[in-house]
C-alpha cells in the first residue's frame, strides 16, 4: 500500500526585483495532503484551482521530496529509501516527452529496462510482451520520431510497466490524444487495476475520464484536499439538481399553469423557451425525479411528446459548483 | 552500475549513429587544426623561426611547433570531453527525458561512466585527426615515449571526467549551455598554458592555471612525447592532476546530485 | 518602402529588446573577446620581440596591441552578424521566417535591415575601442579627424553585407551550426586577425583575400595606425568595393533560387 501522510510541498521562487535585488516567494503547491494507494484501485486527483496534482505524482515517484509529512511505500520511506520505491512505482506523463526520439521503440524500452536492471532474455521477454500489449509489436523497430502520437503515448505506457510497477501514476495521459485512441487507453487503464491488480493514481484535465475510470476521487483546491470519495457520492452528496427536458409542438396556458403548479408542487424551477422548429422546449429542474408527474401531466393534456430527456448531475458539474462556491 | 553504463554506451552510439554530431566533431577537429596553423604561420612566416631566449627555458626544449600544435590538439580533446559529459543531463532535460532517467533507480555513477566510455570513441577519433594534421605542419613524434603518453591521455580523460560534472551541474544552474561553457573554454584556453608557457603570464594570473586540470595533464603530455619523458618523470604533475579530479569530483557529485533536485522542482513550478 | 520601413523599425526594437538586455551580448561581445584577445597577444610571448624581430617587417612591436585591438574589434563586427545569422536559422525552425515570405517587402532590404540591426550594439564597442586605444595604447596615427568615423563606415557597411549573405545562406542550410564552425574559424585565421596577411605564403593569401574582412582589416589598420592618405588608400577601397559586389550577387542570386525551391517543395532547406 502506498501511504501519503500529510505530505506538504513549498516552492521556494526567485523573484528579480531590479538589478540586483532579489526576493523569494514561497508557494505552497500541496498542503497537508494524506491519501492511500490500494492493488486493484484507481483513484483520480482532481484539481480546482492552481497545481498540485504533478508536484503531488512527481512526490509519490520520488522525483521531487516533501517539504514535510511522509509517503511509503510497502512499508519503505519513499525519501530514504528512494532506490527501493524507484523499483516499485513508475509514471507515465501526457504529451511527448519521456522518450528518446532518435531510438525505435523497442530500443527505448531496452535502454529503461537497463536502467531498472533488467537484462538478457527476462528483458527481451518483457518487451516483447509489452510491445505486443499496447499494440507496437510491428512497429517496434521503427524510431519514435516517425510515431504517431497516439503511437508515442502506447510506448510511454509500455515505458511506465516496464519495471512491472505496483504503482502507477498517469499525469494526463489522453492529453491531446484523439477521442478513440484516448477512450483505448482509458480501457487499458482499467485492465491493469482490474486484471493486474496495479495500484492506480490518475490526474486528469477530463473529469468524464475521471469519473469513469476511478474508483475514488480525491478533489483538490490551491493543493487542499476539499473532498474525497466515490465519484458517486459526491454528486449525490451535494444534492445537485437532476435536469428534465421535453420538448412539445404547442403550449397552452392551461398547460403553463399546470407546469408551473408541478414545479411548486416539488420545489425546482422551470425554464420555456420557443424553438427555431415551432416547437417549446421546456426545461425542469429539481432535487427530485419530475419524469412520472410530467409525463401524466401531458397526457392529461393529449399534448404529444417530441423529445424526453433527462440529465443526471455529473461529476463536472460537482468541480463547476465547488468552483463557484470557491470564487474560483 | 556496470550494465547500466554498458546500455547508455548502447543507447548513445545508437543515436550517434542515426543523428551524427558532425558539427561538433568538425568544429572541434577545425579548432585544433586552426591552431596548428595559426603556429605554422606564427613561427615560420612572421617570427622566421627565431624564439625568445626564455622559452626554451621554460619548457625544455626549443620545439616551438610540437609544443603548440600538442596545445591544440589537447586543448581541443579537453573541450571535447567536457563538452560531451558535461550537455549530456541538460540535453535530458531539454528533450524531456530526464524525468524518465530520473525515476528509475540505476545509479548516476554508471550513466555518466557509460556517457564517457562512449564519447572517448570520438574524442580519440578528432584527437587522432589533429594530431595527424600537426605532423605535417611540423609535430615532431620521433622522442615519444608512447606508453606513457597514452596513458596520461588516459588520466586526462579521467580529470576532465571530473571537472565536466561540475561543469554539468553549472549549466543546469545557469538552465545554459552556450554561455556557461564557451566562458570556461576562454579562460582555459588563456591560462592552461595552450599556446605559450604560464610563467608568461602576469603572476596573479598563474593560479588560475592552478585549478585548471588541462594545465598538469598538457604539461605532462608534452613532457612524454617532445621529450620522451618516462611516467615517474611527469609523477608531479600526475599528482597534481590527481588531487584536482578528486576535488572536482566531489563537488561534482554534490553539485549534480543538488542541481537534479533543483531542476525537478522547476520545471513544472 | 513605408512598410518596409515599419518592418524593419520593428525588426530593430524587437532585435535590441531581445539581445541588448540579455547577458548573452554581454559575454560573446565583451568577455569573449577581450579573454581572446588577451590570449592572442600573450601567444606571441614565445617568439623573440624587439625592434630587430622579424616581425617588425609587417608590425612594428610598439603597434603589436594596437594591432591585434583593430582585429578583434574587426572581428567582433564580423562576429556579431555570425551570431545573429545563426540565430536566425533557429528562427526559420520556429516557423517565424515564413513571415517574411509571405508579407510583400522586399526580401533583400529585409536581410540588410536585420544585419544592420544587430550591428547596432557595435555602436557603442567601437567607441569604447577608440576612447580605450586614444588612452592606454601607443602607436595610434591616425589620418586625420575622420579617420576613425570612415573606419567605421568601413566596418559597418562590409560587415553588413557579410551579414546578409550569411543569412541567406544559415536560412537554406540543413546543418547552420556546421557553417558557422567554418567560416567562423578560418575568418579568425586567415583575415588577417591575430597574423598579418602579408606575411602568409600564396596559397594563404589567396584564401585571405575571399574574406570582406581582411580588406576591412588592411582599410581601418591605414586609417589608425599608419595614417595614411586617402589617395594611397584608394586601391584597397575599390577592392573592398569589388569584393562586396561580388557577396551582394550571390546573396541575390542565392536569395531568388531559395524562394524559386521554396515555392516548388514547400520547403526552405535547400541544402
Amino acid at each position: 500500500m502506498l501511504i501519503a501522510e500529510n505530505v506538504r510541498k513549498v516552492y521556494r521562487v526567485k523573484e528579480r526585483k531590479g538589478w540586483f535585488r532579489q526576493q523569494w516567494t514561497e508557494v505552497e503547491a500541496v498542503a497537508d495532503l494524506s491519501f492511500r494507494m490500494v492493488p486493484g484501485k484507481i483513484i483520480g486527483l482532481l484539481g480546482i484551482n492552481g497545481a498540485g496534482k504533478t508536484t503531488t505524482i512527481k512526490m509519490c515517484s520520488t522525483l521531487l521530496t516533501p517539504t514535510s509529512g511522509t509517503i511509503t511505500v510497502d512499508g519503505y520511506d519513499a525519501v530514504k529509501d528512494d532506490r527501493f520505491v524507484k523499483a516499485k512505482v513508475n509514471m507515465i506523463a501526457g504529451g511527448e516527452r519521456m522518450l528518446y526520439w532518435r531510438l525505435t521503440g523497442r530500443e527505448n524500452l531496452q535502454y529503461f529496462g537497463s536502467l531498472y536492471g533488467l537484462q538478457g532474455q527476462a528483458l527481451h521477454n518483457r518487451i516483447d510482451s509489452l510491445l505486443l500489449q499496447v499494440g507496437l509489436y510491428e512497429a517496434a523497430n521503427t524510431p519514435v520520431e516517425r510515431y504517431s502520437k497516439g503511437m508515442k503515448q502506447r510506448l510511454q505506457i509500455a515505458r511506465g510497466l516496464i519495471n512491472d510497477p505496483r504503482y502507477l501514476f498517469l499525469d494526463e495521459p489522453t492529453l491531446g490524444l484523439d477521442a478513440p485512441i484516448a477512450r483505448q487507453l482509458r480501457k487499458h487503464v482499467s485492465e491493469l487495476a482490474a486484471q493486474h491488480g496495479k495500484a492506480i493514481l490518475l490526474t486528469s484535465h477530463y473529469i468524464h475520464e475521471v469519473e469513469e475510470l476511478c474508483d475514488e476521487v480525491y478533489i483538490i483546491d490551491k493543493g487542499r484536499l476539499v473532498a474525497h470519495d466515490t465519484p458517486e457520492h459526491l454528486t449525490k452528496s451535494l444534492h445537485l439538481d437532476t435536469a428534465l427536458q421535453v420538448v412539445i409542438p404547442s403550449l397552452s396556458d392551461s398547460l403553463d399553469y399546470d407546469l408551473r403548479q408541478l414545479v411548486l408542487d416539488y420545489g425546482g424551477s422551470r425554464e420555456i423557451a420557443e424553438t427555431d422548429e415551432q416547437t417549446w422546449e421546456v426545461t425542469l429542474r429539481g432535487k427530485t425525479d419530475m419524469t412520472t408527474p410530467l409525463l401524466s401531466l401531458l397526457a392529461a393534456h393529449q399534448s404529444p411528446v417530441l423529445r424526453l430527456s433527462t440529465q443526471q448531475p455529473s461529476l463536472e458539474d460537482v468541480i463547476l459548483h465547488m468552483a463557484d462556491r470557491r470564487g474560483a | 552500475m556496470f550494465h547500466v553504463a554498458k546500455a547508455t554506451f548502447i543507447r548513445n552510439t545508437r543515436v550517434m549513429i542515426r543523428a551524427y554530431p558532425w558539427s561538433f566533431v568538425i568544429g572541434h577537429i577545425f579548432s585544433g587544426v586552426y591552431t596548428v596553423l595559426f603556429a605554422f604561420f606564427a613561427y615560420h612566416y612572421v617570427f622566421a623561426g627565431q624564439l625568445d631566449g626564455n622559452f626554451v627555458h621554460l619548457t625544455g626544449s626549443s620545439d616551438y611547433l610540437s609544443y603548440a600544435i600538442l596545445g591544440g590538439a589537447f586543448y581541443a580533446f579537453a573541450v571535447s570531453t567536457l563538452m560531451n559529459v558535461s550537455r549530456s543531463l541538460i540535453t535530458e532535460l531539454r528533450e524531456g527525458t530526464l524525468e524518465a532517467v530520473l525515476l528509475t533507480p540505476s545509479m548516476r555513477r554508471g550513466y555518466f561512466l557509460g556517457n564517457v566510455a562512449q564519447q572517448l570513441m570520438r574524442t580519440l577519433f578528432e584527437f587522432s585527426v589533429i594530431v595527424l594534421v600537426g605532423a605535417l605542419f611540423g609535430l615532431t613524434l620521433s622522442h615519444t615515449n608512447v606508453w606513457s603518453a597514452v596513458l596520461v591521455w588516459i588520466l586526462s580523460t579521467g580529470a576532465f571526467f571530473c571537472q565536466a560534472l561540475v561543469l554539468g551541474s553549472l549549466m543546469l544552474y545557469f538552465r545554459d549551455t552556450y554561455i556557461t561553457q564557451n566562458t570556461l573554454f576562454a579562460v582555459m584556453a588563456f591560462v592552461s598554458g595552450v599556446t605559450f608557457p604560464i610563467p608568461y603570464l602576469p603572476e596573479w594570473l598563474q593560479p588560475l592555471g592552478l585549478i585548471m586540470p588541462l594545465a598538469p595533464a598538457l604539461d605532462a603530455f608534452r613532457q612524454c612525447v617532445i621529450q620522451g619523458a618516462p611516467l615517474h618523470a611527469v609523477l608531479p604533475q600526475l599528482f597534481h592532476m590527481a588531487a584536482l579530479s578528486l576535488i572536482y569530483l566531489v563537488i561534482g557529485v554534490w553539485g549534480i546530485r543538488r542541481m537534479e533536485k533543483r531542476v525537478m522542482e522547476s520545471i513544472f513550478g | 518602402m513605408k512598410q518596409l520601413g515599419s518592418l524593419l523599425l520593428a525588426e530593430i526594437i524587437k532585435e535590441h529588446r531581445h539581445s541588448f538586455h540579455s547577458k548573452m551580448i554581454y559575454f560573446s561581445l565583451l568577455v569573449w573577446p577581450v579573454i581572446n584577445f588577451v590570449t592572442a597577444y600573450y601567444s606571441f610571448a614565445p617568439f623573440r620581440m624587439g625592434a630587430d624581430s622579424p616581425l617588425a617587417r609587417f608590425i612594428s612591436y610598439e603597434q603589436l596591441p594596437l594591432f591585434l585591438l583593430t582585429g578583434y574589434l574587426g572581428y567582433i563586427f564580423y562576429w556579431c552578424l555570425v551570431q545573429s545569422s545563426w540565430q536566425m536559422s533557429f528562427e526559420r525552425q520556429a516557423g517565424t521566417m515564413e513571415m517574411i515570405f509571405i508579407s510583400p517587402v522586399n526580401r533583400l532590404a529585409f536581410l540588410y535591415g536585420r544585419s544592420l540591426s544587430s550591428l547596432i550594439e557595435g555602436v557603442w564597442l567601437f567607441f569604447c575601442f577608440v576612447l580605450l586605444a586614444l588612452f592606454f595604447v601607443d602607436g595610434i596615427q591616425l589620418s586625420g579627424w575622420w579617420a576613425p568615423p570612415l573606419a567605421f563606415l568601413i566596418l559597418l557597411v562590409s560587415a553588413i553585407v557579410w551579414g546578409g549573405f550569411l543569412c541567406v545562406l544559415f536560412l537554406f542550410s540543413r546543418d547552420s551550426s556546421f557553417l558557422y564552425t567554418v567560416l567562423d574559424e578560418p575568418m579568425l585565421i586567415f583575415s588577417g586577425v591575430r597574423l598579418p596577411p602579408m606575411a602568409f605564403p600564396v596559397w594563404a593569401k589567396v584564401i585571405s583575400f575571399c574574406f570582406p574582412l581582411t580588406y576591412a582589416l588592411q582599410l581601418i589598420r591605414a586609417l589608425l595606425m599608419e595614417g595614411a592618405s586617402l589617395q594611397t588608400m584608394l586601391p584597397s577601397m575599390g577592392l573592398l568595393a569589388a569584393v562586396l559586389l561580388v557577396l551582394v550577387t550571390a546573396t541575390v542570386v542565392l536569395l531568388k533560387l531559395a524562394e524559386k525551391h521554396m515555392k516548388k517543395t514547400g520547403n526552405m532547406v535547400m541544402y
